[in-house]
């Protein structure tokens, strides 16, 4: 494979990250293609000697996904460090998925009756003066005050939990990646 | 199955030999690749995305020297992290091999 075959397959394979990563990637190994041709080797010698640019965009890939999620906790890092460790194949997806679905339809569900909770204890609090509830007009304001502060906190609390959860899952793929794939798809 | 174990030997390796390298003195990818290629017979690609994944987890940083030949180079250091990081890796993996050598070789002698 000639520098340029190379270097557009490595291209190709990191498209959608961030541009400065692939910057960064790319100056990497045009160093390495340029420090190889100073040592007398030829293109094709070089890019043999660095393996399969898919799978070398494949990792690296993962680990700028990664590293997002590192940095900025947002759904839509979670979903794309997700999708990377599938990528990888460390973890079987026909094994993963259904218990993923399971676990994401369950916080889904949690989130939704927080939120309705949330908006209950609102119109109780807002309610409360007007319909005059049993207990009292200022228990009412009260437990609509209680009950939004506790749809808060339960919030918070599934937000840490879904972050733990991805963290979890991220650091499982990682440990089995890289035990396991090199040995499954053997190089150099 | 012998060259799967041996792959995943050399993988695991990899970080260790490369905290290793630099901690005897800074160098730049395209050397460390060559060594360790020389050295345990990896494909030379695979240093850059462990070089990137050690920097991201702050074991190594980077710095530029200008070069005689070419663009300047990028020289990786290790950090204290690293430092630290090598030490404790340098530890595990004696105890294990030891552990490992005795078992497989202690019949033998």
């Amino acid at each position: 494979m000639t520098r340029q075959a190379f270097m557009a397959r490595l291209r190709e394979g990191l498209r959608g990250l961030p541009p400065q990563t692939v910057a960064e990637i790319v100056a990497d190994y045009e160093a390495h293609f340029t420090e190889g041709e100073a040592a007398g080797r030829s293109e094709a010698d070089v890019a043999a000697a660095l393996g399969n640019p898919d799978r070398l965009a494949r990792e690296l890939r993962a680990e700028a996904q990664l590293n997002r999620w590192r940095e900025e906790r947002s759904p839509s890092s979670a979903a794309a460090a997700i999708f990377a460790i599938l990528g990888l194949g460390a973890i079987d997806i026909l094994i993963l998925l259904p218990i993923l679905m399971g676990v994401a339809g369950a916080l889904f569900g949690l989130f939704i009756a927080v939120i309705a909770v949330f908006f209950a204890g609102g119109f109780l609090f807002a309610a409360a003066p007007f319909v005059d509830p049993p207990g009292g007009t200022v228990a009412g304001v009260l437990a609509g005050i209680g009950l939004m502060a506790g749809a808060t906190s339960g919030g918070a609390i599934l937000t840490l939990i879904s972050i733990g959860l991805i963290n979890a899952l991220v650091w499982y793929g990682r440990l089995h990646y890289r035990l396991l794939k090199p040995a499954l798809e053997p190089q150099g | 199955m012998p060259e799967a174990i041996e792959i995943q030997l050399k993988k695991g390796a990899l970080e260790l030999c490369v905290l290793a390298l630099l901690h005897s003195q800074d160098s730049y990818a395209y050397e460390i690749a060559s060594r360790l290629s020389d050295l345990i017979g990896m494909g030379e690609g695979t240093i850059y995305p462990l070089m990137r994944r050690l920097q991201a987890d702050g074991l190594v940083e980077t710095y530029l020297v200008e070069s005689s030949a070419g663009p300047p180079r990028k020289y990786y250091r290790l950090t204290e992290a690293g430092k630290r990081s090598f030490t404790t890796q340098k530890d595990a993996w004696s105890s294990f091999s030891g552990a490992v050598n005795e078992i497989v070789f202690g019949g033998a002698k």
